[in-house]
């Protein structure tokens, strides 16, 4: 195409819309994002925590909402809806209409307007499902990002009549209030789009026997996120609405408005499950007392440490799980709700609760068909964007991609790489236009305090209440003050919101600040915010200190406010003392060498590599075996009939077609050295070792499929695995009259806790076949839950109406496979029926467990990234960052982090592929300053420290006076290993020095 | 199981009910419902205003279809059903359960075997138990 | 206006106080009720097989008659009559080849044209009177009596047939308020009262009507307001027979829903009331809604 315009659309601005915002901002393309109401966070915003760590879902969101505001490259339209598309892919015309605020730029945040507002406390915010009161003009939550309130245009009188005393005017003081404003019709250029609409939560009152909307207190689960919020109506209180009381018993009723053909969601919604046993696990975290009961038709807790998560619910929390899906909600004269249910015995039972929880389903948004047909792309009969399986994140308008919700019920990690994999992708379809339309970041030059006394401004956050409940914070602001060197000490409700930067800001260069201490939550979060806070504030970044007076006090002394209190003004003190010492440190910047090392060739491995290329960068692709494909060349057909072997050849076509990737087959990778950006590996193949050199590397070695200890495998030839099932059937061979199907073989239990996610789908997949081909075979699923998850849920009904008979079994009564003579029998107790079933089968098909690969341990050693409890690959932050490894320059893709469908696979490899493309593309990496530091003078080159490096970032080198350690910037840590180990004390750690450490501990003993 | 249910005065009479092939088949024709589609769940049990009184719950009803258990005609559940379509309205997955019940009815019925006894009515309740119940009852127990 | 009326079996025996009542109360509203020239059974229950269309012969001969009569729509009392009706005339609009293989047997009369609408009284009263107009004619409200609605199954399902939502329907409670009372809510509303049943399986009945009515006496309502002649006969007849099953039991008063619309348009007559196992009289008496009568306890 001629020159691609070198911008991207996204629409929406949930953690999709988000992600995939910054992955091509950072990757030098110009982004607008668009999004429909007044602030960015989408739902991932209003949610309380996530599972499966209980992270606090706002504080892992708001440092992306944050650099989604100040970046450079995103212009950032909300309160805002995409009228028209026209064009091309490369070259669209993008119509947008701004929506009027009736508030300008100048908006601080101080809720003043709002005070003032004669509706005030008349109207519902939708941000708290309307539990929560708020004016006509207000803020969606408080660390919205754009911090600008908005004016309601349905409600508010003046907009409505033309009538209104305005007090709000009158109350701003920064005159930000303007109810002349007009909508904006914008016009945009972009080369291509990404849609990231997300969901809406099912419309509790369609299921009228449940009760919403008639009982009080029966809420939705969105509805309970709020509930449990910090910000939401209770303040975190769990409390019921009908009178404020708190609840004991709590149900949570699943699938609601999924997997219900009654209201026309046939599908599965995912999530619910595990956000059931988040909610329930939560609210007995805020309350003790708390009795919570989840009724549920099948447990879908698939996703990576999901199973873990739930096994903990029982056997820790002590959470109740019935099977059993209820008929109605009755209300008692007292408000509280009676469930009548069948229990899995057979026998009706009745239980009063004090609140109700529907666990409602994912629906696409109101507005998205009208964005679908303007778009010109096409839905599926539920409404969410049509995908093929090879093509996850492509809808079928050349240059639109999607990701997330929209195309499918999916959770945050998924759609975490989903975002990343469109980014990839919209991406490579403009890349001769990457850098063509951004600016350089330009930051305030850094003002030089070499000979200034410290002069310490002092921060302490409220957090809400995850603090400022637990931790009497104006007294730590007052005691602060007292400290030496401290010029200015303040509280924050949230430190990390867009006008508390703004304020810090201003206060910096007021008040002469040349150290800023923020006392709030962790620096693993939160320091990269804080830190470009003050480079805009024109301080070296490293000028920062952070005391964590959140994890490590609050949140562990929730039940003594004054001992809290002391121990975060303890903190404080010491940080106030060390920071009396920090010095500015400065930024190394390296080169990048623009070349991928992919390890694995099967289906993530090839796709990743094809990305890379597709971006212009060259890639060493490694296989072990002799051919690419890897487990891949297993698979026949998909549940949606895909030719599986034919995709795979068209992979391979394209990996030889290509200039710039080198294949090595019958190899592997030997050693790996260097750093970010740097990396020098030995791959040793068959023609002898060869030495690569490049920037980045994506692990996708794959997994590998258990060889089951059970059930007469490998004792009698009849029994099978799904696997060799499936190539009879894909090659025609007779599979018998009656096969019986046994699932959960390894998994989800002693040998391995964790699920295998694909193999309920793969059963189904091959009973539909068995089914389709030879109508009257006999084809039993025994199984323990049927995670057939999101769309796949149609394809269970399917397997049902074709006769598939599925019998349960609890992980205490699994089936007996025997021989009887020549018969192979197989025995399950049948639930329902209480009795025994015998099935004398033809072939009885297994379903083992997915293992990460044998050499996993050796591997991640070389690659100097963990594993998890269950042996694969361990990411940096599950849910937000899901291809990353805490290792820079290191990513991860497929089955090496978890098993999952070939889809899903092809969506993370394009997500590594992202994330290590924009390292790439950058041409240069920035090194953390805050890194191993040694007076050559005093080494007297042992070399303990080299031996001790956990990250290989030591090395001794001849110089003048002898040998010598020398660190390697871009690979180290800063862990101080080396510095403790050093026997001279030549070591010390820049931004932790002995010096400042020895401060800290002086003033903790109280010794100034 | 539910509990016993009490019935009238009628002793059950002796039933030999014939069924050669399988219920699922017998049903085709009776009624076009996805029996195999029953996922359950438990949702029309919970909902019978009847379950009490049923030795079958209504989800065992459709699971012993499935699995060809010739016993379902034989159960007292069948005939309690008073077609009320509660079941059906709440079925997730859109199956009309209330169907699957009378066409158990018929396969019985059709084979000329009634269910329904009256001579331990007074002649009392013969006159003030509304009419339109003994027309139902006839239309539902008599072949 | 004229409506044409289809009573059905039972509103010419036991449930005569609903259709004396129900005329009563179409002439204040100033309507008339004309009954059909010619009607036979409305042929309950319908058919529920697919290969049955025996069944809907008699629905469907109704239907002609109206047609027949120059009318296009029929006016029920009877909730199994306005089911049944209403189910057929579903059916045969649904499989027009149906329609055809009925019209083609019934040679003695003339073919289903599908013009007629078949309306529940109840119907007619929401869309064609309308609330605020009854409110209006309602001289004697009946304040401070709490009712509590009962629909049992066939006004709201299947869905097909359904007068109103199936989950959530207001139709009676709208009448209660119109009429000036309090509506007692409660969840029984829509659960069978036992149909049928009540001939072969008497005690499960009268178990039945405890469970709807214990809700109903736990919220303090005073009577059940119901429309179907069965679901009368069971909750009142079966309810009163469950004091005898349970200790300290009382079953507390039935009534239709157009003898409280009598007497809340101030209308004079018997409603009927001696026909009721419990007599509403005292209550309606103790409310004040009633003059109290002599002899009266």
């Amino acid at each position: 195409m001629s020159d691609p315009v070198g911008a991207v659309l996204v629409v929406g601005g949930g953690i999709g819309g988000i992600q995939s915002a910054l992955d091509l901002a950072d990757a030098g393309f110009k982004v607008y994002m668009v999004e429909d109401k007044p602030a960015i966070g989408g739902a991932m915003a209003q949610l309380d925590k996530t599972f499966p760590t209980n992270d606090c879902s706002l504080c892992i969101l708001s440092p992306k909402l944050v650099d989604v505001g100040r970046h450079p490259n995103i212009e950032l339209m909300t309160n805002s809806s995409v009228t028209a598309i026209d064009g091309k892919a490369g070259d669209f015309t993008v119509k947008i209409t701004e929506r009027a605020r009736r508030v300008t730029e100048a908006c601080v945040g101080c809720n003043l307007c709002a005070e003032a507002c004669v509706l005030k406390g008349r109207l519902r915010n939708e941000f708290d499902e309307e539990l929560k009161e708020r004016s006509a003009i207000y803020i969606p939550y408080p660390q919205a990002v754009p911090l600008r309130y908005v004016v309601d245009p349905v409600n508010c009188l003046q907009v409505k009549t033309g009538k209104c005393a305005m007090k709000c005017v009158e109350a701003c003081p920064a005159n930000a209030i303007d109810f002349d404003m007009q909508d904006i019709e914008r016009t945009v250029e972009v080369g291509s789009i990404v849609m990231a609409p997300g969901f809406e939560g099912f419309h509790a009152e369609a299921k009228g026997e449940y009760g919403y909307g008639r009982f009080d207190n029966v809420v939705t689960s969105l509805e309970f996120e709020r509930i449990l919020s910090a910000s939401g109506p209770y303040e975190g209180h769990v409390l019921r609405p009908s009178d404020g009381k708190e609840p004991k018993r709590i149900a949570w009723i699943n699938c609601v408005g999924s997997r219900d053909r009654s209201c026309g969601n046939e599908y599965c919604s995912s999530v619910c499950c595990t956000y059931s046993i988040k909610e329930a696990i939560i609210a007995k975290e805020h309350s003790g007392s708390v009795e919570p009961t989840i009724f549920y038709m099948d447990m879908r807790t698939h996703g990576k440490g999901f199973e873990s998560y739930l096994n903990r619910a029982e056997d820790q929390h002590g959470i109740r799980f019935i099977r059993s899906r209820i008929s109605e909600v009755q209300e008692t004269p007292g408000k509280d709700l009676r469930i009548r249910y069948e229990s899995e015995e057979g026998a009706l039972r009745e239980e009063t609760f004090d609140m109700v929880v529907l666990s409602i389903g994912l629906e696409p948004g109101e507005g998205v068909k009208d964005l679908a047909e303007t778009a010109g792309i096409s839905l599926d009969d539920f409404g969410f964007c049509e995908t093929e399986e090879t093509r996850p994140m492509e809808t079928d308008v050349p240059g639109v991609f999607v990701c997330g919700a929209f195309s499918g019920p999916k959770d945050i990690p998924e759609t975490v790489m989903e975002a990343s994999g469109a980014a990839a992708k919209a991406g490579a379809m403009i890349s001769s236009g990457r850098g063509t339309l951004v600016e350089e970041r330009e930051f305030v030059p850094e003002r030089d305090v070499s000979g200034e006394e410290p002069r310490i401004g002092v921060y302490v956050c409220h957090c809400g209440i995850n603090i400022g409940a637990y931790v009497d914070v104006p007294a730590v602001v007052e005691y602060a003050r007292g400290l030496p060197n401290v010029v200015h000490a303040e509280e924050n409700i949230y430190s990390c919101s867009q006008d508390a930067q703004h304020t810090l800001i201003d206060r910096i260069k007021e008040h002469g600040l040349n150290r800023v201490l923020v006392a709030s939550c962790t620096p693993r979060t939160h320091e990269p915010l804080f830190q470009e806070t003050l480079r805009e504030a024109g301080l070296n970044a490293h000028l920062f200190e952070m005391a964590n007076i959140r994890d490590q006090c609050s949140w562990v002394h929730m039940d003594d406010k004054a001992t809290a209190t002391e121990k975060a003004q303890d903190l404080v003190r010491m940080s106030v003392a060390r920071a009396a010492h920090i010095e500015p440190l400065e930024e190394l910047s390296l080169d990048v060498i623009q070349h991928g090392l992919v390890i694995g060739g099967g289906l993530a491995g090839m796709t990743a590599a094809l990305a890379l290329a597709d971006q212009g960068f060259g890639v060493s692709l490694v296989e072990q075996e002799d051919a690419l494909g890897g487990n891949m060349r297993n698979i026949h057909y998909t549940l949606d009939n895909d030719n599986v072997q034919e995709y795979l050849g068209s992979l391979v076509d394209r990996i030889g077609e290509s200039d710039i990737i080198d294949v090595h087959l019958n190899a592997k990778v030997s050693e790996i050295g260097g750093f970010v950006g740097n990396f020098e590996s030995v791959i040793d193949t068959p023609d002898g070792p060869e030495r690569v050199e490049h920037g980045a590397i994506i692990v996708a070695t794959g997994a590998v499929e258990s060889a089951p200890a059970e059930y007469l495998f490998g004792e009698d030839e009849r029994v099978i695995s799904q696997t060799e099932l499936e190539r009879r059937i894909a090659e025609g061979e007779p599979v018998g009259r009656t096969v019986a199907m046994i699932q959960c073989v390894g998994s989800r239990d002693e040998s391995h806790t964790y699920c295998s996610r694909v193999c309920c789908s793969d059963a189904i997949k091959n009973a539909i076949r068995i089914k389709e081909t030879d109508p009257s075979a006999q084809v039993y699923i025994l199984y323990r839950d049927m995670r057939t998850y999101g769309l796949k849920e149609s394809h269970y009904g399917r397997a049902r109406e074709l006769g598939v008979v599925f019998v349960r079994f609890d992980l205490d009564g699994k089936p007996a496979v025997d021989t009887d003579g020549d018969a192979l029998t197989v025995k399950v107790k049948e639930k329902i029926l209480g009795e025994e079933l015998f099935i004398e089968a033809d072939i009885v098909a297994l379903a083992p467990a997915i293992e990460p690969r044998p050499d996993r341990v050796d591997l991640a050693k070389m690659l100097k990234v963990p594993l998890n409890e269950d042996g694969f690959f361990l990411e940096a932050h599950v849910k937000l960052r899901p291809v990353d490894f805490a290792t820079d320059g290191v990513f991860l893709a497929g089955m090496a982090h978890s098993p999952k469908t070939m889809e899903e696979s092809i969506a993370q490899a394009y997500a590594a592929a992202a994330r290590a493309s924009t390292l790439l593309a950058k041409g240069e990496v920035r090194v953390n300053p805050a890194i191993a530091d040694i007076t050559e003078e005093m080494c007297i080159g042992c070399g303990l420290c080299v031996t001790n490096c956990p990250f290989k970032a030591m090395e001794l080198v001849l110089k003048e006076g002898g040998r010598k350690a020398q660190v390697i910037p871009a690979s180290c840590k800063g862990c101080g290993v080396c510095g403790a180990s050093c026997p001279k004390l030549a070591i010390t750690m820049k931004h932790f020095t002995n010096e400042e450490i020895t401060a800290q501990i002086e003033a903790y003993r109280g010794v100034a | 199981m539910a509990t016993e249910t009490e019935g009238g005065c009628q002793d059950s009479a002796d039933k030999h009910i014939v069924v050669s092939g399988k219920l699922i088949d017998e049903l085709e024709g009776l009624c076009e419902e996805d029996v195999f589609g029953c996922y359950q769940c438990g949702t029309c049990a919970a909902g019978c205003p009847f379950m009490d009184e049923m030795d079958l719950t209504v989800d065992e009803v459709l699971r012993y279809v499935i699995l060809d258990k010739k016993e379902v005609l034989e159960s007292k559940t069948i005939w309690l059903c008073a077609s009320c379509f509660a079941c059906a309205e709440r079925c997730p997955r859109d199956i009309n359960i209330t169907k699957i019940m009378e066409a158990l009815r018929q396969i019985v019925l059709r084979q000329n075997i009634d269910e329904t006894d009256l001579e331990c009515l007074t002649d009392e309740e013969k006159r003030s138990i509304p009419q339109m119940a003994f027309v139902s009852l006839f239309r539902k127990n008599i072949g | 206006m004229e409506l044409l009326y289809y009573p059905g079996c039972t509103l010419k025996t036991s449930a005569v106080n609903l259709e004396e009542s129900a005329f009563a109360v179409a002439e204040a509203l100033g309507h008339s009720m004309i009954e059909m020239e010619e009607w036979n059974c409305c042929g309950v229950s319908a058919s529920l097989t697919e290969d049955d269309l025996m069944h809907h012969l008699a629905p469907l001969r109704n239907l002609v008659h109206a047609e027949d009569q120059g009318m296009d729509r029929i006016v029920t009392l009877c909730d199994m009559c306005s089911n049944t009706l209403k189910q057929t005339d579903y059916r045969v609009r649904e499989r027009e080849d149906d329609l055809k293989t009925l019209n083609d047997f019934m040679d003695q009369e003339n073919d289903y044209r599908m013009t007629v609408s078949v309306q529940h009284f109840l119907e007619f009263l929401r869309d064609d009177v309308g609330w605020k107009t009854l409110k209006k004619k309602v001289v004697n409200p009946l304040k401070g009596v709490r009712i509590m609605p009962y629909y049992g199954c066939m006004l709201l399902r299947p869905r097909e047939v359904a007068i109103d939502d199936a989950e959530e329907p207001r139709i009676m409670a709208d009448l209660i308020k119109a009429l000036g009372a309090e509506v007692v809510d409660n969840p029984y509303k829509i659960e069978c009262c036992g149909s049928y049943k009540t001939i072969e399986e008497k005690e499960m009945t009268s178990r039945r009507a405890k469970t709807i009515s214990t809700y109903a006496v736990e919220r303090d309502a005073d009577l059940i307001m119901l429309s179907c002649p069965l679901c009368k006969y069971n909750i009142d007849q079966r309810g009163k027979e469950a004091e005898l099953l349970f200790d300290g039991y009382s079953q507390i008063p039935v009534m239709y829903y157009t003898q409280l619309l009598a007497i809340a348009l101030g209308l004079e007559g018997d409603w009927g009331f001696g026909a009721h196992a419990v007599d509403p009289t005292p209550l309606l008496e103790e409310k004040g809604v009633l003059p109290i009568s002599e002899g009266s306890t």
